[in-house]
């Protein structure tokens, strides 16, 4: 039916009978004639439903003359890359004579695509019978080369995100090996250290060589109790203050081996960097092992331990009562060296009260610092 | 009690024995890989062990403590990193975290020696030693 000139002719007939029924100056046809919208109407009361007018502009973006799209079906638009269902869809509409509005691939006389935003109607009579379909046209290629321009950055963009989240991934892996590798091998070192210190106190005869590589070995110890406590996970870099007393406090009483020790404690978990770590543990290293060499290692006694927050800031208090022994006077003064360095590195203050054979060390500091 | 240490460090392990020595017990070997401990551990049978994770040849210690659990020979593990331990601690008694202090690792021998006497419920765990999730049930129950 595509080429039959009988047909042809007879469409050419129905949009002269239909422009010639408005007069030359009806405003509506020379808006049709003139609009930039590409527009077409078909009669469908001839074989294959023709096209029996278009307009210019619809000439211009499908690159037909008039003569050569009159009496042809629409379908001449349509090419190898046009979505069969999406013709379907239109087909379907026009039989049962419903509008449709469509995105559809369509092809020009040359064989460029273009993507149409199509819009066809029925036209009724009076009587409600369909004589006319009215077709308009927008060509959206520019929008949905677009849209895909916009899909394929957004593919890259996730592409790249995918990508950057494995390096991330990789080097949080590698960050917390490295992390475990130097924890590892910092324990090793103190526990080395530490036992170069014992096996030298060991091979002494000399009781004041003895003596002094043991306190040396007490502090390096309170350091290597400090690495064990050390956050490893998911608070890196910090430290329980509250844990770290316990566990020396209990370290060292538990070794005097005495039944006669009372311990009593009030502790709290207080976090602190590990930068202050080290200090406060050599304080608390230094009131524990005050109290037992005071005391409580010869005769027992009680020892109360507290550490808990006061509003900014936080105490540390060691109270001992014990039958006092006399101490060693260079241990002593070493041992308060050591507490008075370690207490300006924290900006703590110390308050010690003695009161028969009671005594109460608080020291406070600030948590922000 | 006969004791056997695995620790591939030389001067740990000697540091060790000394200590396990003055506090009343025998060291009957010295492994610092498995190969060398498990034929220690056929040779001289001890009654109890130290295990080391990392071995001369690897994070071999943990097969060392499966062959000991076989035997029934009761060992805790003295490493850096316990989480290496496998959940069920692979039979040991439990883990002496490294690097332990001589007060520490003093409670926790004593505390082992009355586990391994089998007196189970008089005495109170030292902080040194995390004990294993049986033995903790068995000292609860």
């Amino acid at each position: 039916m595509k080429d039959d000139p009988h047909s042809r002719q007879n469409a050419k007939d129905a949009g002269q009978r239909l422009v010639s029924g408005h007069a030359s100056e009806d405003p509506f046809a020379a808006a049709f004639k003139a609009t930039r919208m590409p527009m077409l109407i078909t009669d469908p009361r001839q074989p294959d439903n023709p096209i029996i007018f278009c307009n210019t502009a619809f000439c211009i973006l499908t690159g037909y003359a008039v003569e050569e799209l009159v009496g042809r079906n629409c379908r001449l638009l349509q090419g190898p890359q046009t979505d069969s269902a999406a013709v379907d869809r239109l087909r379907d509409a026009v039989a049962s004579e419903r509008d449709i509005s469509i995105d559809i691939l369509n092809y020009r006389k040359d064989g460029t695509k273009f993507w149409n935003a199509l819009f066809v109607s029925p036209v009724r009579d009076v009587s409600g019978v369909v004589i006319y379909f009215f077709a308009s046209q927008l060509d959206f290629t520019n929008i949905k080369s677009k849209e895909a321009e916009l899909a394929r950055a957004r593919h890259l963009a996730e592409e790249e995100v995918a990508k950057r989240t494995a390096d991330l991934t990789e080097a949080l892996r590698a960050k917390t090996a490295l992390v475990h590798e130097v924890d590892h091998r910092v324990k090793n070192n103190l526990l080395t250290i530490a036992s170069i210190v014992k096996l030298q106190a060991r091979m002494t005869d000399n009781e004041v060589v003895e003596r002094t590589l043991m306190s040396v070995l007490n502090r390096v110890e309170a350091l290597s109790t400090v690495q064990r406590k050390l956050l490893n996970d998911e608070d890196v870099g910090h430290f329980d203050v509250a844990d770290f007393a316990n566990t020396l406090m209990l370290d060292k009483i538990g070794a005097l081996k005495r039944a006669d020790i009372h311990l009593t404690t009030d502790l709290h978990e207080v976090v602190v960097p590990a930068t202050k770590a080290s200090p406060l543990a050599l304080i608390i290293n230094e009131l524990i092992d005050d109290a037992i060499g005071r005391g409580l290692r010869e005769g027992g006694g009680e020892l109360h331990l507290e550490v808990k927050r006061l509003n900014g800031h936080f105490l540390i208090r060691v109270v001992d009562t014990v039958v006092p022994v006399e101490v060693d006077g260079e241990q002593a003064a070493f041992s308060k060296k050591m507490l008075e360095a370690s207490l300006k590195q924290l900006r703590a203050t110390i308050v010690r009260t003695v009161d028969e054979r009671r005594t109460d060390v608080r020291v406070t500091l600030s948590v922000k610092d | 009690m006969k004791i056997l240490i695995v620790e591939d460090e030389a001067l740990l392990a000697m540091e060790l024995e000394s200590e396990v020595e003055d506090a009343g017990h025998e060291i009957v070997g010295i492994a610092a890989d498995s190969k060398q401990a498990l034929s220690l551990i056929e040779k001289v049978s001890p009654q109890f062990a130290f295990v080391d994770i990392q071995l001369l040849d690897g994070p071999t210690g943990i097969d060392v403590g499966q062959h000991l659990a076989s035997r029934a020979v009761p060992y805790v593990f003295v490493s850096g990193n316990l989480k290496r331990i496998p959940e069920d601690f692979a039979g040991a008694l439990g883990a002496i975290e490294k690097p332990y202090t001589m007060n520490g690792l003093q409670n926790a021998l004593q505390f082992i020696e009355t586990i391994v006497s089998g007196d189970v419920r008089s005495a109170t765990v030292p902080p040194s030693l995390v004990l294993s999730p049986n033995l903790l049930a068995a000292l609860s129950a």
